[in-house]
């Protein structure tokens, strides 16, 4: 159907035009053979009769708004016209594609309702380009995308995994305590405190976790191990292995200890181990694993020697197991016990401060 | 978390425009989307186009470890991968024949694969596994390095369009038998094939691409044929076999081909087509044929001269000729049958439509300056008459400029450069 089939017959120094109203009520005229060139708009017109006037503006879909509408109205006004060279309108493109991620959303969002594919295929390569290369924190910043996902969620699935079982352990728990934390603080409405970043490495942490538990603050900026530092206050640091490797670079160990105040009961990440099986032994038993990923900076000596103090960590729960319940139960620390008394296969108490019973379990208070 | 909502930008746009915008990203890129947010854990899992190189895996000196984390890469995105995959691509040197390549072949052969592309290292050349031949729904097959064997129950790829096979072992009836039983193919490519005689049936074949070591080459039944690219080489068994031969190659290779639109011919096409040439009246007439691009032509075998002419005179709307040579100037300052031009060489024709003629590598042997000639004098609508001497003649160059000068142009708007480097 030719362009002269589709005009109303006007005298020939009038152009024709085309009625559209946008979601927001606005109506305008455009030159009919610059609207034609969107397939929905030709399609209303043509098989509807619809345009032809103001009365019977085209009714625009919802995701184009007036502004949309001006930015592709200018896209259909360059490539509509024939002859055009592919340098010209490579070149057009170019220039017209450089706007602000939102109103390019915005506009693939809206060229796409239109069934514009050539600017669906411009935008969507433009916004290729943005995503590419770029790490997920930036890409999330760029498209203010909610930052929802587990730890555990997060761990690339397609990374190399390292063989080192303790780190893949760690993650684990983590990833498994977080998940169960955020639940219960959605149950809760409680607020949650600000993670911190530690980056002390795994030997420290370690030995955190096996002996030296009692630190009280400021794990956050040392590195240094914190021995023997008994608990003056309530409030308690739980630590987090926060896994956060998702680039081609060698990843760091980071702990995120976010502080916690125990009266409260203030709801906070921290990490327990899930000990299903407290009876065995062996560490691997002890908890599911998923996978974890991050490249192993430790020496084999160390290794060895934190290998050992893991498994004596466990044997020394396991052991202590009864005694620290009764104690645990005595100061109304938990919230529930899932699974009973005594039944060593259960989770172990997931209050939100979990952590802190362990604490307390270890040293011995 | 209402409001994080509303300034997501780019989660609730329709899937087909996140699937576009998925596509144009390096897989791994588009991979690792899955740890932005929730909503984009799976986008990436329903892609019908995956393609896989070693940019996927971190690269380093050792090759066994960047070959492992490759396979493991793939293998790991196809299980996570959910839907059916139309276009499979992998293109890497670092693997060759491993089994995790039929496990991924076997995979996509269960998901509506339509688009393969398998472009392998250069070990151990990779053998197709079985499953490959029922892959019902395929369309487009390329394989670089590859063994293939079809399954003698195998009845063809009743939707294949375009078929490149590369450096690929097969039989050479299986071969024959497997174009033939592509009813709907369109576009042939074969490269590196030794010594191979090849009966082409195909009848919808619109692009045919040769390249190799082929003792005959029969277009029997191609009737739609429009662009022919041809290259081929020579070997000693060949030539013998060329000696012996008794047919005419020109007819057997151009003779059943009307619609052809673009000839290209490289190396000892021409020397091919020149064996058992009979100067003839030509069945056919190739009134589509445009563009004619004809390389290493010798200029002192008169039969190679005469298979150009005969193609020439016989395309009426020709428009674009290019013509290198490959004449050894040592060997011919004193050309024979030099009489022919004037006698027999056919006069009655004119080159009504041919606009621009490019003469490259020439030596200036008389031969090529009399066809020079006779195309500005047979051509009334030429426009440019490009010819850039061989980079082994210096000497001769000025006595080429002095006969050009002096050859007459039917053509008022001629124009001929002398093209130096």
């Amino acid at each position: 159907m030719s362009e002269g089939d589709m005009a109303v017959i006007k005298p020939e120094m009038m152009k024709s035009y085309i009625w559209l109203q946008t979601a927001d009520g606005s109506i305008q005229q455009v030159e009919q053979e610059v609207a034609m060139f969107c397939p929905m708009i030709c399609q209303e017109n043509i098989q509807k009769g619809m345009g032809s006037s103001k009365n019977h503006a085209i009714s625009l879909p919802e995701r184009v708004n007036t502004a949309m509408l001006s930015l592709i109205i200018d896209y259909c006004r360059f490539h509509q016209v024939p002859g055009r060279s592919n340098k010209e309108c490579k070149a057009f493109d170019e220039k017209y594609i450089r706007m602000d991620t939102k109103k390019l959303c915005e506009l693939t969002s809206a060229a796409d309702s239109l069934q514009l594919k050539p600017l669906v295929d411009l935008t969507s390569r433009a916004l290729a380009r943005i995503i590419e290369g770029k790490t997920p924190e930036e890409i999330r910043e760029i498209f203010h995308l909610p930052d929802d996902l587990t730890e555990e969620e997060k761990l690339e699935p397609l990374k190399n995994s390292t063989d080192d079982p303790r780190i893949r352990l760690l993650n684990r728990l983590y990833a498994r305590k977080r998940r169960e934390l955020q639940e219960r603080e959605k149950l809760k409405n409680a607020e949650l405190e600000e993670e911190r970043s530690d980056d002390r490495s795994v030997d420290d942490l370690l030995s955190f976790i096996n002996g030296e538990i009692g630190d009280s603050k400021g794990i956050k900026t040392s590195k240094n191990k914190k021995k023997n530092r008994r608990r003056k206050d309530q409030q308690k640091n739980t630590c987090l292995y926060e896994a956060n490797e998702i680039h081609e670079e060698s990843s760091n160990l980071k702990f995120a200890c976010p502080s916690d105040e125990v009266n409260k009961f203030r709801a906070s990440p921290s990490l327990t181990l899930k000990l299903q099986d407290l009876n065995d032994d062996s560490l691997e038993d002890m908890v599911e694993f998923d996978d974890g990923d991050i490249d192993d900076e430790i020496d084999p000596a160390l290794k060895e020697k934190i290998d050992r103090e893991v498994e004596d960590f466990a044997r020394r729960l396991n052991s202590d197991w009864p005694q620290r319940i009764q104690e645990i139960l005595a100061l109304d620390m938990l919230e529930d016990i899932q699974g009973g008394n005594g039944s060593y296969k259960q989770n172990i108490p997931t209050s939100a401060n979990g952590w802190n019973n362990f604490d307390q379990m270890l040293t011995g208070f | 978390m209402g409001d994080l909502l509303d300034r997501d930008l780019i989660s609730n746009l329709p899937q087909s425009i996140i699937e576009s915008i998925l596509t144009r990203l390096p897989i791994r890129d588009a991979i690792r989307t899955s740890c932005l947010s929730t909503k984009w854990r799976y986008k990436w899992t329903t892609l019908t186009h995956l393609a896989f190189d070693e940019k996927c895996v971190t690269l380093s000196n050792d090759r066994t470890l960047v070959e492992r984390s490759l396979i493991d890469f793939i293998t790991r995105a196809l299980f996570l991968h959910q839907g059916p995959v139309h276009k499979f691509q992998l293109s890497t040197s670092y693997l060759q024949s491993c089994p995790d390549i039929d496990q991924w072949i076997l995979f996509l052969s269960r998901n509506d694969i339509k688009e393969l592309v398998l472009e392998l290292g250069e070990g151990e050349w990779f053998r197709v596994p079985s499953c490959l031949f029922y892959c019902k729904k395929l369309t487009r097959l390329e394989l670089f390095r590859c063994e293939l064997d079809p399954p003698p129950a195998f009845k063809g790829f009743l939707c294949l369009k375009s078929l490149n096979l590369h450096q690929v072992l097969v039989a050479p009836d299986a071969i024959e038998s497997l174009i033939s039983s592509c009813p709907l193919l369109e576009s042939l490519a074969l490269s590196y094939f030794d010594s191979l005689a090849l009966n082409i049936r195909a009848p919808n074949l619109k692009y045919l691409c040769l390249e190799g070591e082929f003792k005959d080459i029969c277009l029997e039944n191609t009737p739609l044929l429009v662009a022919i690219s041809v290259a081929m080489y020579m070997t000693d068994d060949i030539a013998e076999h060329f000696e012996q031969s008794s047919n005419c190659n020109f007819i057997k290779f151009l003779g059943g081909i009307p619609r052809l639109e673009r000839l290209v011919g490289h190396i000892y096409f021409t020397k091919y087509l020149s064996i058992g040439n009979d100067q003839g009246i030509l069945p056919i007439t190739y009134n589509h044929l445009k563009i004619i691009e004809l390389y290493q032509v010798s200029f002192e075998d008169m039969k190679e001269i005469l298979v150009v002419l005969r193609l020439i005179t016989n395309s009426p709307n020709l428009q674009e000729l290019q013509i290198s040579g490959s004449s050894n100037t040592l060997a011919a300052i004193e050309a024979s049958d030099l009489d022919f031009w004037e006698k027999q060489c056919p006069s009655d024709c004119a080159f009504g439509r041919l606009k621009v003629v490019k003469m490259t590598d020439m030596s200036g042997v008389p031969h090529e300056m009399e066809f020079i000639k006779f195309l500005l004098k047979k051509s009334p609508v030429l426009e440019t008459m490009s010819i850039t001497p061989c980079a082994y003649v210096l000497d001769g160059r000025l006595n080429m400029l002095i006969e050009l000068v002096s050859f007459k142009r039917a053509s008022p708007e001629a124009e001929i450069l002398f093209i130096q480097d």
